[in-house]
């Protein structure tokens, strides 16, 4: 009897990782349809979560919204421009402002933060949704998705950087 | 003062009219799936992980070490929620494998499940140290500055302590209620650990499957704990309203507490099974005992017998008539319930004798069916063999009497040892037979390991093992 357990249990246990592998499979294999849109070279785009305590350790010179340009709002330069890499624990995350008559046009994503298994779903919840909301506000001044606290954070400092570079002020 | 004989031939509660052979089945069955499903909760844990993709993100090293201590934390918790479930006393279990198998695979898990939560820790540590260019000690700070890593550090804690008190090494110096108020904590390492679970980690992200599925086993968990370690006993305790009658004393160290209550065959006690006491005097409230009862309740009294070995059991002695007596139980399938073969075979030495009595009194038998050895090493040890000896002969059980000083490396007496009596010559359908053995520990083992070498089969070997 207990034999009988033993080979259920180990033939249930492969049974289930086969499956759960299946779905991950399956998820990853959408996950990159979604991300190839984006034309970026970043292949696993889970949103991750940054913690605050790392996030000023990595990002590589951001530039600050000093106003040094000393510029206004409307004098914003047009074009694409990348934001820095906001390193996170769990991978960079990076992103670009399409900047078009002196407003932001589109948010790309370039990279995602892709260790932590994070899950698609909330990559593919929270971008959309930040990306609207900075596009209504024309700032990245906005509140962050619940449940994607930290993936928010990464984003939107990185989204920063790329309008202090383009000296959008807002 | 009388010994209460029950006048009830009483009907063992799990019996029904099933056969032994049949209700064995149905009993391994539902044990079987029970271990499949404990065990098979683990590869689900790791599954949660790859389901969300993680695969896909591991591409270096750090990713790697990432990736395995997700999985370490996951089936870690998921050991952790395991242990609870089986220390919840559920009634399920306890009737399919019986509550102290459910303890010693309780006791199996939890080295496993520190070592997975420390490997889980040390892990990250290194994982997201690599990927964000740190040493693993470095990465400590920030790792601390994630939310609710504080809580979950502590609940890691509290893990530590609850396992480490619980070696049997360092448990033997501690007294019984420093370890339990230590092992009480486990309830709060196991909800700290929560909230990082689903704020850090990815795999349990809100929206996601994993995450409901995470929080059920949680609800399980705990919900099994409430249910049938709080609010059952405390109901049960509060509608039979139990109290001590008398405590009467049977020989110089052993003494039968007879209790009154109301509608006690309600609770269903097959003979065998213990229940988990607790005596509402000044010296005795904070702690409970594990005690057979040594005769089947009637609707108002019941009986239980107890040698007294330590404060603890000489406190319960002197209890006084009228106390009040809380409970949880009745457990264990040192039952008729256990039953798979059409004989039954019962060895008893020393307080042992007591569910050994309540076994024979709760059994349904044919004449002949049962054949009953009983062990001590003295004259003074053979309390309630006058009982057993009225029961054998109500149930048309053979009696045996083994008295005097153990053999070495037997279970026998000296003079049975050199006359050449074995198990066999006491049980002569002994391949046929259940065994049912309840003595101290290592005489019980010594039987039990002669059984064996019998050739018994393990499902007809039945032990309770009495520590006290």
């Amino acid at each position: 009897m207990r034999r009988r357990a033993a080979v259920a249990s180990v033939i249930a246990s492969a049974g289930v990782l086969i499956a759960g592998f299946q779905v991950g499979a399956a998820v990853t294999a959408g996950r990159t349809t979604t991300s190839s849109g984006t034309g970026t070279g970043s292949s696993g785009s889970t949103a991750g979560t940054g913690s605050t305590g790392s996030t000023s350790s990595g990002s590589t010179g951001s530039t600050g919204s000093t106003g040094s340009t000393g510029s206004t709002g409307s004098s914003a330069k047009d074009g694409t421009f990348n934001g820095t890499t906001v390193q996170t624990p769990f991978g960079p995350m990076q992103v670009a402002a399409v900047i078009s008559g002196g407003k932001i046009a589109d948010v790309k994503v370039l990279q995602r933060t892709d260790q932590g298994g994070r899950s698609v779903q909330i990559s593919n919840q929270a971008d959309p949704m930040l990306r609207s909301e900075v596009l209504q506000a024309q700032s990245a001044n906005v509140s962050t998705i619940g449940g994607a606290t930290y993936t928010s954070e990464g984003y939107l400092q990185s989204l920063q950087s790329a309008l202090d570079q383009a000296g959008f002020t807002g | 003062m009388t010994i209460q004989n029950p006048t009830r031939p009483a009907v063992s509660p799990a019996g029904g009219s099933l056969s032994p052979r049949a209700r064995f089945r149905r009993r391994s069955a539902i044990s079987d799936l029970l271990v499949v499903i404990a065990w098979v909760s683990g590869p689900v844990a790791a599954s949660l992980y790859l389901a969300s993709g993680g695969l896909a993100d591991v591409k270096d090293v750090g990713s790697f070490f990432t990736a395995l201590g997700i999985v370490t934390g996951l089936i870690g918790t998921d050991f952790i929620l395991l242990m609870l479930v089986l220390a919840a006393r559920v009634p399920l279990i306890d009737r399919a494998v019986g509550h102290d198998r459910a303890i010693g695979l309780h006791r199996q898990l939890g080295k496993p499940a520190l070592y997975l939560i420390l490997a889980h820790a040390a892990l990250l540590l290194i994982g997201y140290g690599m990927s964000s260019g740190f040493n693993p000690i470095a990465e400590i700070g920030p790792m601390l500055a994630l939310p609710d890593m504080i809580t979950a550090v502590v609940g890691t804690a509290l893990l530590i302590a609850v396992v480490v008190t619980s070696l049997v090494a360092v448990r033997r110096k501690f007294p019984y209620e420093f370890w339990h108020v230590i092992h009480l904590l486990s309830y709060a390492a196991v909800l700290f650990a929560l909230p990082h679970q689903l704020s850090i980690g990815g795999t349990l992200a809100d929206g996601t499957v994993q995450r409901v599925y995470w929080i059920g086993l949680y609800v399980l968990a705990i919900g099994a704990i409430v249910i049938f370690r709080i609010a059952v006993p405390l109901f049960k305790s509060w509608a039979h309203d139990i109290r001590v009658q008398q405590v009467q004393w049977i020989s110089p160290d052993v003494a039968s507490i007879h209790l009154t209550g109301r509608d006690l065959r309600a609770l269903g006690a097959g003979g065998g099974q213990f229940l988990i006491w607790r005596f509402w005097s000044a010296g005795t409230w904070w702690h409970s005992h594990p005690i057979s009862l040594s005769a089947l309740p009637t609707d108002r009294h019941a009986r239980i017998t107890v040698r007294v070995l330590g404060r603890g059991t000489r406190r319960l002695t002197a209890v006084k008539p009228g106390t009040r007596v809380s409970f949880a139980g009745p457990y264990g399938i040192f039952t008729d319930a256990a039953r798979t073969s059409p004989k039954l075979a019962i060895v008893a030495a020393g307080i042992g004798i007591t569910p050994a009595r309540a076994l024979l009194e709760g059994s349904q038998l044919a004449r002949g069916e049962a054949t009953v050895l009983v062990r001590s090493s003295t004259d003074d040890e053979t309390f309630l063999w006058s009982e057993m000896r009225k029961l054998a002969e109500a149930r048309g059980a053979e009696l045996f009497a083994m008295v005097g000083p153990r053999a070495r490396n037997s279970w026998m007496s000296q003079h049975d040892a050199a006359r050449g009596v074995t198990l066999r010559s006491v049980f002569p359908d002994l391949d046929r037979s259940d065994l049912y053995v309840c003595g101290p520990q290592r005489w019980a083992e010594a039987v039990v390991a002669d059984a064996r070498a019998a050739g018994l089969p393990e499902h007809q070997i039945h032990l309770e093992s009495f520590e006290l």
